[in-house]
């Protein structure tokens, strides 16, 4: 029986840990862990007995680190090692973006910066650099996005594992993870000259329902006034083609994408002033679409309705899984949002943490 | 307590034997951890890259802590031969006397 909603809050200064009795009241904080230190992923494993937190911890002097919790989030170790690239690679770990869960309760996967894909069979104590894609032969040619070339999501759904990188696309899997093969037919770009190229998308996002595996969405980088409608998409064949459901939003620029828990048909956005990258006209809204992107209702119900120019980062926005699911965001001005009833009524949890990173909420 | 000088000794060609060149590693806070909760450790190194060696054999965590998986020192960690930064001096190729004192600090950066 679920007791308690726990969200991981990973920010420029360290881990926060925000826990709830399932009614969603009275909301307590307790962090920073790895103070100081960005944070930019994290996991809530919930395939054991006991679920296991783990972030990483992306230390710009001393490198990176990824950190374990068994304790619900009461205290944080280290694990024995973090990802590291082969001694005669020649590259070196930048960053942390993304940590999955994997085929048995000790497989973890982790996407780096830059942009590659390791493995760990023991929980995090020791990676194995995943050859296909981190040597695939159009990794030479992906390019750093604003953020850094990071490999920022990792979809898995049996033997497919969906990948996005930015700047590289989305590659898919079909047998586990041993190869790879760009998967961008429908996925447009607005920085070169060829509006679909083979490879080189700038993802941002890229969300799927595990009981509606062939359906997946991507928030990618739209925003450009010559190629409209190319920032938000739809796939329902396993991400073989895409296709715009972009129609009806103030702006196709935005880094997070969320599908309701409980009906794959529901997605959410929150639309982005492409030039600023912030709310449009300084009123923050997340938008949600009943019908797979057919149509999209505004909600901002308790949001600010003006001077509001943040930015809400691409994993910075998760939905808790209870009955009624309630969505979550926090903002680079560190405010941590909660959206009831499937984000129709918001209010402010937190509004003075440091600038945010990553959300990811579990009920355990 | 030794006495720093504000020199490092020469390249490690000619150095004296790794035998008797025990020298000393100053470890900042935040890495103790990392080395046993020590200040600072004590090793024979003739050169800056032979004591770092010396690091990745005995404290990998240290080690990785200060450099990357190429073996490049981190871009925010500065290591000082006594009073000298390695890269006014012959970077990893610094050579070490009996009693020099390689210093690990974080660099003056972030936000």
């Amino acid at each position: 029986m679920p007791k308690r909603v726990i969200l991981c809050v990973g920010t420029k200064k360290g881990l926060f840990v925000v826990e709830a009795p399932t009614s969603r009241r009275g909301f307590t904080l307790r962090g920073p862990f790895s103070p100081g230190v960005a944070v930019y992923s994290a996991l809530i494993d919930t395939r054991g007995r006991t679920p296991t937190l783990y972030a990483s911890s992306c230390n710009a002097f001393f490198g990176m680190k990824v950190l374990r919790s068994t304790d619900l989030g009461r205290a944080f170790t280290e694990t024995a090692s973090a990802p590291a690239f082969p001694k005669d690679d020649g590259r070196a770990l930048a960053n942390i973006w993304s940590l999955e869960v994997g085929d048995d309760e000790r497989d973890l996967w982790c996407g780096v910066e830059p942009a590659a894909l390791f493995r760990s069979a023991d929980g995090g104590d020791s990676w194995n650099m995943v050859s296909g894609i981190s040597n695939h032969p159009h990794a030479g040619k992906w390019e750093p996005g604003n953020g850094g070339l990071c490999m920022h999501t990792i979809v898995r759904d049996g033997t497919r594992v969906h990948l996005g990188i930015s700047t590289g696309g989305h590659y898919l899997s079909e047998d586990g993870g041993e190869t790879f093969a760009a998967s961008n037919d429908g996925i447009g770009v607005g920085f070169v000259p060829d509006p679909y190229p083979e490879f080189g998308q700038c993802v941002h996002k890229i969300a799927s329902h595990p009981g509606a595996p062939g359906r997946l969405y991507i928030q990618n980088h739209g925003g450009w006034p010559d190629r409209p409608g190319i920032g938000v998409l739809r796939s329902d064949d396993h991400g073989h083609t895409w296709r715009s459901i972009a129609e009806g939003l103030p702006s196709d620029f935005g880094f997070p994408i969320v599908v309701h828990p409980h009906d794959p048909d529901t997605v959410y956005v929150l639309p982005l002033e492409p030039m600023t990258r912030t709310c449009p006209d300084g009123a923050p809204a997340v938008w949600r679409s009943d019908n797979g992107g057919g149509a999209w209702t505004r909600l901002a119900h308790g949001l600010p309705e003006k001077e509001s120019f943040f930015t809400v980062q691409r994993d910075a926005m998760d939905i808790d899984t209870l009955e009624s699911p309630a969505l979550y965001f926090g903002t680079t001005t560190g405010q941590l949002w909660i959206g009831h009833s499937s984000g129709d009524e918001w209010s402010c949890l937190f509004d003075s943490l440091p600038p945010i990173h990553c959300v990811k909420v579990a009920v355990v | 307590m030794k006495h720093l000088n504000a020199e490092p000794s020469a390249p490690a060609a000619g150095a004296a034997t790794t035998e008797l060149t025990t020298i000393s590693i100053r470890i900042p806070a935040p890495l103790r951890d990392y080395a046993g909760g020590a200040a600072e450790l004590s090793l024979p190194a003739t050169s800056v890259r032979a004591a770092l060696a010396q690091l990745e054999r005995h404290h990998p965590s240290l080690y990785r802590s200060v450099c990357d998986e190429t073996g490049a020192v981190r871009r925010h960690v500065n290591l000082f031969v006594n009073l000298a930064h390695v890269r006014d001096r012959h970077g990893l190729d610094t050579a070490l006397a009996p009693g020099d004192i390689l210093t690990i600090l974080p660099a003056v950066s972030g936000g």
